[in-house]
């Protein structure tokens, strides 16, 4: 703590006040306080990382399905796009239709299914389940 | 909360600062290899200064304790983040500061306007002991009182024993914002305590303890 102050700084009484303060001794069980709170810590597993490595192929494989998906669809709704009138929503039309996107549902909860057993099995590696 | 008389060369000579530069290098190591017990001689060096650091923050002994073990959490949990291109005491006060400005946004110290802070009047002739620390305390709970911008300064640059450069690596401000805002705080705690103004700088040096105070 600098006593002696110096003339061209002097700032009044507001040096000695505030520079010349009591000093507080902590007390005498933060020490072990702390460190135990350190110790719970540090024994506190860490977070298990994704495996990137692992789910790669999987996501690759989605990325390019749902990427052809909207191509197909992109394809088909653009060439459709100026067929449809309101003369299609008739009962019998729609029901005479519903067959056709029936592959795509299909498709797509294949998919789902995969990344369920996908998800399954990366979990049972990691000794989640 | 007691008072003991301590003089300040004997808490000087307890630690010279290039050792304790070593040592805190050496635990740093060692903790990071993996050796946990190793952080309490960190501890055990540091918890005097954070402690102490955090009661000008909050003037509060059991909040600047809590505060302290917060910032000795927070070091340890980020040790691996310091870059040791700054001293580590640098490093964990900046930290530090850090963590007691948030549990201070948190949870503010004082809510008492500048303008509102208690100031002890009236005559003192046979207890002028007693009333030049009641008015020394009034004084420095008015730092709390401070706007945040010009109350951190005035904290740290006290706290670093009146040293500009060392409160403006702590709060990682360029030096002359850390001046500019310390004159705007003495300003305004001169304007609230017209008193500390009007005493002669020849009269203060005589009033300067020699020894320091240490609160238990």
């Amino acid at each position: 703590m600098k006593s002696n102050l110096n003339p061209h700084t002097d700032h009044g009484a507001i040096d000695p006040i505030l520079g010349d303060e009591g000093e507080l001794i902590p007390s005498s069980g933060f020490l072990a306080a702390t460190m135990e709170r350190v110790r719970d810590e540090a024994a506190v597993p860490k977070p298990i990382p994704f495996p990137w490595l692992r789910a790669l192929p999987g996501i690759v494989v989605v990325v390019a399905i749902i990427g052809w998906c909207g191509c197909e669809l992109a394809r088909v709704g653009l060439a459709n796009a100026r067929e449809i009138s309101f003369t299609q929503l008739h009962l019998t039309a729609a029901t005479g239709r519903a067959l056709e996107p029936a592959g795509w549902v299909a498709a797509a909860l294949a998919v789902s299914l995969l990344s369920w057993l996908f998800a399954q099995r990366l979990a049972g590696r990691s000794g989640l389940l | 909360m007691g008072l003991v008389l301590r003089f300040r060369e004997e808490r000087d000579q307890e630690m010279p600062a290039a050792m304790s530069a070593e040592e805190d290098l050496a635990d740093v190591n060692r903790v990071l290899a993996g050796e946990v017990q190793a952080f309490e001689g960190v501890v055990r060096r540091w918890q005097g200064p954070l402690v102490n650091m955090a009661w000008r923050y909050c003037r509060d002994r059991g909040r600047a304790e809590e505060m302290a073990q917060e910032a000795f959490l927070r070091a340890w949990r980020g040790l691996a983040g310091w870059r040791r291109e700054s001293s580590f005491s640098t490093w964990l006060f900046a930290l530090a500061a850090n963590v007691f400005r948030s549990e201070l946004l948190r949870f503010p110290a004082v809510n008492v306007p500048l303008e509102d802070a208690a100031e002890p009047t009236g005559p003192a002739t046979q207890h002028e002991g007693l009333a030049r620390k009641q008015s020394d305390d009034a004084v420095r709970r008015a730092v709390l009182a401070l706007p945040t911008r010009y109350r951190e300064p005035v904290v740290l640059y006290y706290f670093h024993e009146m040293d500009v450069a060392a409160a403006s690596r702590t709060m990682g401000l360029p030096e002359g914002t850390v001046k500019a805002r310390l004159a705007r705080g003495r300003e305004l705690l001169r304007k609230r305590f017209p008193h500390l103004s009007e005493q002669s700088a020849p009269l203060l040096s005589s009033t300067l303890r020699p020894e320091k105070e240490v609160l238990e």
